[in-house]
This record gives C-alpha cells, sequence and structure tokens, in this order.
C-alpha cells in the first residue's frame, strides 16, 4: 500500500532526509516517531505530495506521488495535526466540502457523510455549526473529513495531541477500525505508550534516517535489557564526558548542563556508584529510573526524549 | 478547474454566510457619499460658499445700529451670512459651543454717538475659536462693510455736521433742516456710487440662471454622486477586497488551505479557487454598489458595458494586490499593514479623497496611471461626461493592465510559496 525508498531531501545545505525507506501494508497502522526536526514532517510532506523529493520514490496504492499526484491523493486520507475545518460551517457542510473535492457528489455524498459522522459519534451534531464543538468533537470530526471517502491509505500526523485520555482512547479505537477495514495507516505520535498501544510497526527516525524498525517486541528486544537512568541538576559538559570514558558500566547516552542519560545493566544495583561519581561532576536534584522500554530506545538510540 | 469553482463557491458562500466584516465595509462608500453631499451638495449646485451664520449683539440700541444687520443681510453680503440677532454674549457662547456660528459682531454702547461725533466708532468682531473657514470668510466681509462704510461717510460729512449740531442744540430740526440733511446724504451716496463706474470699469459676475441651477450637482444629487460615488467606490472595494484575502491567509494559517492542497484537487486548483472568489465577490459588490448609486443617490448608469468592462478590469486588480500581499506575507498582521498602506497610498495619488483635477499637474498625470485612478476616472467620464467605450479606452487599458500583471505577479508567487 505504501513504499517508500530511499528518499533524500535537502533545505539548503541542511539534508531533512538522508534516503529513508519503509513499507506500510493494507490494515497495518505503522508508527512513525521521532523528535522534532527529525525529518517526520519532510516524510509525511512527500506522502502528500506537498514536498518533491530529490531522490527516492513515494508510493501509495501502486501510484507515484510526484508523477501521479492526482491520481495518489484520490486514495490518500490524511488527518492533519491542528484542526483544519470552517468553524462557522457545520460538521456536515465542511464534509460536503471536502467529500466534493474528492469527487463525491449527490447520494454517494451524502450516505459517506452519515457514515463516517456516525464512525467519530458526532450523528446528532452534524447540522450545528461546529465553533460550538469542544477540542475532543472537533478532533473527530478532523479525522472524519480525511476519512470521508474512504481512502486505501491514512496519514494521520499527532491526531490525538492535547486530549484527555477518555477521548484519546475513542480515537486510538477510530484508527484500529480504519486500519481493520483494510487501511494502511501511519500514525505519527509524541506519545509512546500510544505507539506501543496502537502500531503494529514503529520506525524511529532521527537526522533524516530511520534508525529503527520492527514490530513493538522487535524493538524491545533491540533495546536490550539496559535500564535508563536519568540525573537531573548542574554539570560540567567536559568534565562528565571526560570521567565517564573511564566508566565503561555506564553508558552515556545524553550529556547538557542540566541533565545525564545513561543506561546501565542494572539501575538499583549501579545508582549508588554512579551518583557518587556524579556528586564529583556536580549537583544531582532529581533520580529517575527508566525500565527497559520503547521509550529506552527511542533514548538509546536519538539521545533525546521524544518531546524533545 | 470544476474543483476551482467548488472553491470559489465554498468561499463564497462563507462570506454570504458571515457577511460582517464586508457589510461593516460596503457602508464605508455609501456614508461617505452621503456625508459628502450633505457637506457639498447645496454648495455644489449654487456654485457659491455655504454662507456662515453671523450672530449680531446690539447693545448700542440706536437708530444707526439698529440699521446695521441690513447692511449684512443685504447687497453682495446676503450670499455670504446668515444673521442672527443674539440676546447677549452669554447665547453667543453658548451657540460657539455648539458649533451653529461663525462670529458674533457686536454694536458696543455709544457707536452711534461715535459715528455722529466723528470719534473712532468700532464695531466687536469675535471669530468662533473652534472653526476655521467660516469667520475668516466673516471677518473678510466686514473688514469690506467697514472700507465702503468709511468712504460713504467721508462723502457725507456735511450731512452728519448738521446732525451732530441738532443733537448738541437738544431741539427738533426744521423742515428745511430735514430737507438739507436728507439732499446732503443723496449727494454723498451719488458722489460715492459714481465711484462704482469709474471710467466704465465693472465686474461682471455671471451665476448660474434658472435652467443651470436645475442641473447643478445639488439640486440633480445624481450628478453629484455621479461625480463622487466612483471614488469613493473604488476606495471601498480596495478594503473590501482586502477583507476577502484576509480570509484566504486565515485559512492559510489555520491549515485550512494544505488540507485543500492535499486533495486531488491539487494547488493549482486551491489558487485558482481564491482567485475566482476574490474577483467575483468583489465584482458581485461593485455591481451591488452601483445599484445602490442608481436607486438611492439617483446616478444615472450610462453605457454599462463600459461600467462593467471597467470593474471587472478594477475587481482583478483589487483583488491581485491583496493575493499578492499574502501570497509574499508570512502572518495575517504583516499582510493587513502592507495592504493597507498600499490602498491608503493608491487612494491618494488616485484621487479617491482630493478630486484629481485639484491636483498639481504632476500628480494630476500620475493620478490616471494608478489604477484606482484610472478606473475612477474612466467611471467619471461615464456617468458625468457621457463618454463612449472608445473614449474611455485609455483608461480601460490602464486598468487592465495593472489588473493582470498583480494578478499574474499574485498567482506565480503563491504557486511558488506552496511549492517551497
Amino acid at each position: 500500500m505504501i513504499d517508500v525508498s530511499g528518499l533524500r531531501k535537502k533545505y539548503g545545505d541542511i539534508e531533512a532526509l538522508k534516503g529513508v525507506s519503509f513499507h506500510v501494508g493494507a490494515g497495518e497502522i505503522y508508527g512513525l516517531l521521532g523528535p522534532n526536526g527529525a525529518g517526520k514532517s519532510t516524510a509525511i510532506g512527500i506522502l502528500c505530495g506537498l514536498v518533491r523529493p530529490d531522490a527516492g520514490q513515494a508510493t501509495l496504492n501502486g501510484l507515484d506521488i510526484s508523477r501521479k499526484p492526482i491520481d495518489a491523493r484520490r486514495v490518500l486520507g490524511v488527518v492533519p495535526q491542528e484542526v483544519a475545518l470552517y468553524t462557522e460551517l457545520s460538521a456536515r457542510d465542511n464534509l460536503a466540502f471536502f467529500g466534493r473535492l474528492y469527487g463525491l457528489g449527490g447520494t454517494g455524498l451524502s450516505s459517506a457523510i452519515d457514515r463516517v459522522l456516525a464512525k467519530v459519534s458526532l450523528s446528532d451534531r452534524a447540522k450545528e455549526p461546529i465553533e460550538g464543538f469542544s477540542g475532543g468533537m472537533l478532533r473527530r470530526l478532523n479525522i472524519a473529513a480525511g476519512l470521508l471517502h474512504d481512502p486505501k491509505v491514512v496519514l494521520m500526523d499527532e491526531p490525538t495531541v492535547g486530549l484527555d485520555p477518555q477521548t484519546r482512547a475513542s480515537i486510538l479505537d477510530l484508527v484500529r477500525s480504519v486500519a481493520a477495514s483494510g487501511a494502511a495507516v501511519v500514525y505519527t505520535t509524541h506519545y509512546l505508550d500510544e505507539a506501543e498501544r496502537l502500531c503494529d510497526r514503529i520506525g524511529i527516525i532521527d537526522h533524516g534516517s530511520i534508525l529503527a524498525e520492527g514490530t513493538l517486541l522487535e524493538l524491545r528486544q533491540a533495546a536490550g535489557a539496559r535500564e535508563i537512568i536519568a540525573l537531573r541538576g548542574l554539570f560540567t559538559v567536559d568534565a562528565v564526558t571526560r570521567e565517564m570514558g573511564s566508566h565503561p558500566e555506564y553508558e552515556l547516552v545524553k550529556v547538557s548542563d542540566s541533565e545525564l542519560l545513561l543506561t546501565v545493566q542494572h539501575a538499583e544495583q549501579q545508582l549508588a556508584g554512579l551518583l557518587a561519581i556524579a556528586a564529583t561532576l556536580g549537583t544531582v536534584r532529581e533520580v529517575a529510573i527508566r525500565q527497559p522500554s520503547l521509550e529506552s530506545l527511542f533514548i538509546k538510540l536519538t539521545g533525546r526524549e521524544l518531546r524533545e | 478547474m470544476p474543483a476551482a469553482f467548488t472553491i470559489a463557491a465554498h468561499h463564497i458562500r462563507r462570506v454570504i454566510r458571515n457577511p460582517g466584516l464586508i457589510l461593516l465595509l460596503l457602508a464605508i462608500p455609501l456614508t461617505l457619499a452621503v456625508i459628502e453631499y450633505a457637506a457639498f451638495g447645496r454648495t455644489a449646485a449654487a456654485g457659491t460658499l455655504p454662507p456662515a451664520t453671523v450672530l449680531f449683539l446690539d447693545e448700542d440700541d440706536t437708530l444707526l445700529s439698529s440699521a446695521l444687520p441690513q447692511v449684512f443681510s443685504g447687497g453682495p453680503a446676503k450670499d455670504f451670512f446668515e444673521l442672527s440677532q443674539v440676546p447677549d454674549k452669554a447665547e453667543a457662547a453658548r451657540l460657539f459651543r455648539r458649533g451653529q456660528a461663525a462670529a458674533l459682531i457686536v454694536v458696543p454702547k455709544g457707536f452711534q454717538n461715535a459715528v455722529l461725533e466723528g470719534t473712532r466708532a468700532e464695531l466687536g468682531f469675535y471669530p468662533n475659536p473652534v472653526q476655521s473657514v467660516g469667520p475668516e470668510i466673516a471677518r473678510s466681509m466686514i473688514e469690506m462693510t467697514a472700507l465702503i462704510g468709511n468712504g460713504l461717510y467721508a462723502k457725507a460729512l456735511d450731512p452728519i455736521a448738521q446732525i451732530r449740531t441738532l443733537m448738541q442744540a437738544n431741539r427738533e430740526p426744521t423742515a428745511d433742516e430735514v430737507a438739507a440733511i436728507s439732499r446732503g446724504f443723496f449727494e454723498a451716496g451719488r458722489r460715492f456710487s459714481s465711484l462704482q463706474g469709474l471710467n466704465g470699469l465693472t465686474v461682471g459676475v455671471k451665476r448660474p440662471g434658472a435652467s443651470a441651477v436645475k442641473t447643478g450637482f445639488g439640486n440633480e444629487p445624481g450628478q453629484f454622486f455621479a461625480y463622487v460615488f466612483p471614488g469613493l467606490v473604488v476606495f471601498g472595494l480596495l478594503f473590501i477586497a482586502q477583507a476577502l484575502a484576509m480570509r484566504l491567509m486565515r485559512d492559510r494559517l489555520r491549515g485550512l488551505q494544505r488540507r485543500l492542497v492535499i486533495t486531488p484537487a491539487g494547488p493549482t486548483a486551491v489558487i485558482m479557487g481564491g482567485v475566482i472568489y476574490t474577483v467575483v465577490a468583489l465584482f458581485a459588490l461593485l455591481i451591488f454598489l452601483a445599484l445602490i448609486g442608481a436607486v438611492v443617490f439617483r446616478i444615472q448608469l450610462r453605457d454599462p458595458a463600459s461600467l462593467i468592462a471597467i470593474g471587472a478590469g478594477f475587481a482583478i486588480f483589487a483583488s491581485g494586490l491583496h493575493l499578492l500581499s499574502m501570497a509574499l506575507a508570512t502572518s495575517d498582521r504583516g499582510a493587513g499593514f502592507v495592504g493597507s498602506v498600499i490602498v491608503l497610498v493608491l487612494s491618494l495619488v488616485g484621487g479617491s479623497f482630493v478630486p484629481a483635477e485639484q491636483f498639481p499637474p504632476f500628480l494630476r498625470s500620475l493620478a490616471v496611471l494608478v489604477p484606482n485612478g484610472a478606473a475612477q476616472q474612466g467611471f467619471i467620464d461615464i456617468l458625468v461626461h457621457n463618454a463612449s467605450l472608445a473614449a474611455v479606452g485609455g483608461r480601460l487599458a490602464i486598468v487592465w493592465a495593472w489588473g493582470l500583471t498583480v494578478m499574474g505577479l499574485a498567482v506565480y508567487f503563491e504557486q511558488r510559496r506552496l511549492r517551497s
């Protein structure tokens, strides 16, 4: 359904994508995770046909988005991060407009609107102007507008940002139902737990490259059994780098003047020793231990937390 | 292309559903037209300046002082003054504060005695400090009247001396004395009048006759509005175009444009949809304003085809101007500021506020080269001077050349922005 191979894109001297490749099959949910500036938006932009790649190819349902953009867009549904809807119009009028742009009309359009409104539980509010809708309702309608034409490929860009847990859960169910209907879904999120719960496969992208890819199980195995210790306080970067180099049992992942991230084999046993060393390198104000997880793999691979 | 029409129809429907700002902006040219008519319509009809209301306070209460109002309300001064008597200065001050009078003339106690005794006789003149033009007109007229009065006084010294003698004697004049005084004033008047015919030198003032007044701007509002309304409409449409285009800018900032671009419609249809929407909406509003002009202001819409040709070209220009500033801007505030500055400069140069015919020669020739000035003058040529399409061909070409150039640039830069 979605085939991305060797995508490259440069903006001036900055190489946003350095040969990104991945595949998403029908009915599959693919999580694309990466910190800000990793290349996610550029990859999504290419898949939408908004950005022209310097090299490589992206096909949606066998259609090259660069060569046949209009045909490719017909099979593509996009749910943007922002709520991109006309607030002065009703839910039905919003959907009718987007439906017409996808070539729907007449009874086909009307039944498609009814179907997606029912799917996002907004049938009873269909005729109201959406300016009175809650954040969760707007998000659901935002998704509905992307699914109206029954797309074979769906790109969802952080559709749950800023929502309460209950609404998030309902949206995740919706995404699962979209995949269950046979669509290939690319899902980007900042919530790692969401990716763990939802995605069949996950790709971790940073600095324009896919650093790791696989199912959750595969990625956890790749993360190894090492735990993460996070120290927050005041540190001298040069001194930390120099000192930790002589302690191979502590693998330094990230260092800044306010935070140290290290992976260790047995956090509880090694914590006291680490704190003793850290005390000579600065002031420790906060300590956290994290179990091996997607997050620890993410930090290990990117040196950053997903929210950065 | 059908997608572009779908998008354009969608934007127009949104404006119809939520017309608040557009209606407010539509009211600008209409309101300005009414204000201009109220201020200048009557003046334009009469061919004179509007009369200034001058207050008159008689503190002397004598035969001479009571005759003075006739000096100002009769003869040539009657066109410039509307004299209104007040009982005291307090009432005059109250009328000044309300802006209901331009000046106050006070005849002080002892004025008649001073005239008869040949000593300095002064009239008090108090201009309204919150007005500028009216008081100056009144001052000029009273100074001129004083000059004439002094001339007449110099010719009538003999009869005045006779009156003074009689008053000092405190007795009734005889029939011969009355006759002598009357004869003296008659002679003085005759000698003074003869000055006006000096060597046959006269100033002939030709005022419009009855038929001319009937076709004047004031008595024929349609004529007045046909002259002032096009400039105001052109000015208003430039701002309305900005409001229409600003909606697209806000759509862009809210991610709606991006969402449209990634549909099968694609970027070209999205851009052309915006172009069609602004041009059609603006042209429809222009037609609406023209109909208002015809129905309410009684403007005779001569040669509709030529009016439409100029109007369509101007709608393309005004839309293109603001779509271009949106394409180049990164924020709605930036686009709004730049657009407003351009509109104001164009309106000043094009003669929306001050008629271009009042401009110095260089600016006058510049005014008809800017698109709004050319459109405005083209409308006036058709509506007021009954010009044909061929006669306004030059102005039409200027408007369309600007329109197509600016719109072309807007489309080019918007495409470039969407593809970057």
